[in-house]
């Protein structure tokens, strides 16, 4: 499988470490409130189990140690697309 | 003080095997140091470096020179670069950092790494054997650097002639990758 690095261009998936869907960016932010705990338990335990196009964390381990939001086909393991995750991150308006 | 001395010793003992059309051999005489930019800091450093060597900072996997060729900058990762540079003394971060003379972050790399050079007309039919990236004339041009794994290990291949390669290993595993491209060499020739 080669994942399309958006910075390095085609790269072996054997450089790569799978994390899981890329919802895990998306750690809540109401830590203090008391709804926290059903939000932080969706969070951590609740994955779809997607038939068809997933969007996953990948990390360049045995490279530029970035990580990436790959968009790939469960049924086929195309891959659709590649970002970088600081990208998608900065989208939705979380980090620096 | 102490009353005794470190004294460098290369990773594979300087080691030099030649085979019809590709040379094995180790790297020697070079240092390599870890050049930590701040984000911050990306032009102040680049116009620093370009003032005291001539430098700029290299594109992704691409690499730049010094004006008198001594140094070279790699660029692996967006906010670092490794100097790797002819010099063979005990203080090499000190060293560069006196010559690249930019308010980055300086880390000696050196002694941490086994540098082996494959050579010849037939070295890129060796390495195709053990490197998962595309090492084609035109897409590896001259200066293209790249950090892949060889040998399920993680090794940095860098492009220093139009028939040479430098490659990067961690310094324990030296002597296993001079064993891996020597039985690449085998199948090969």
């Amino acid at each position: 499988m080669i994942i399309n690095h958006p910075l390095l261009g085609p790269r072996d998936s054997e450089e790569f470490v799978y994390l899981g869907s890329a919802d895990l960016i998306k750690r809540p932010n109401n830590w203090e409130e008391d709804a926290s705990a059903e939000d932080f338990y969706q969070y951590q335990y609740i994955r779809e189990n997607i038939a068809g196009d997933h969007r996953e964390l990948w990390y360049h381990e045995q490279g530029d140690q970035s990580w990436l939001v790959v968009t790939r086909n469960t049924l086929s393991h195309e891959i659709l697309n590649v970002e970088l995750a600081q990208d998608v991150s900065r989208e939705i308006g979380r980090g620096k | 003080m102490s009353d005794y001395e470190l004294v460098v010793e290369s990773a594979l003992d300087g080691v030099e095997h030649e085979f019809e059309g590709v040379t094995v051999s180790e790297v020697i005489g070079k240092s390599l140091v870890m050049v930590a930019l701040p984000r911050s800091k990306f032009e102040e450093i680049e116009s620093s470096m370009t003032k005291s060597c001539g430098l700029l900072l290299p594109e992704m996997e691409q690499s730049t020179q010094s004006k008198d060729s001594a140094i070279t900058l790699w660029r692996l990762q967006k906010n670092q670069v490794l100097a790797y540079f002819s010099y063979e003394g005990n203080d090499a971060e000190v060293n560069i950092a006196n010559r690249l003379n930019a308010p980055a972050y300086y880390t000696d790399q050196s002694d941490t790494w086994a540098m082996i050079r494959v050579s010849g007309p037939r070295s890129r039919d060796v390495l195709e054997r053990i490197c998962p990236i595309d090492l084609s004339k035109n897409v590896f041009s001259v200066g293209s650097v790249s950090r892949t794994i060889m040998e399920h290990i993680g090794t940095i291949i860098y492009r220093d002639g139009e028939n040479s390669y430098v490659l990067l290993t961690m310094r324990s595993f030296g002597v296993s990758m001079l064993h891996a491209i020597e039985v690449s060499v085998k199948n090969v020739l």
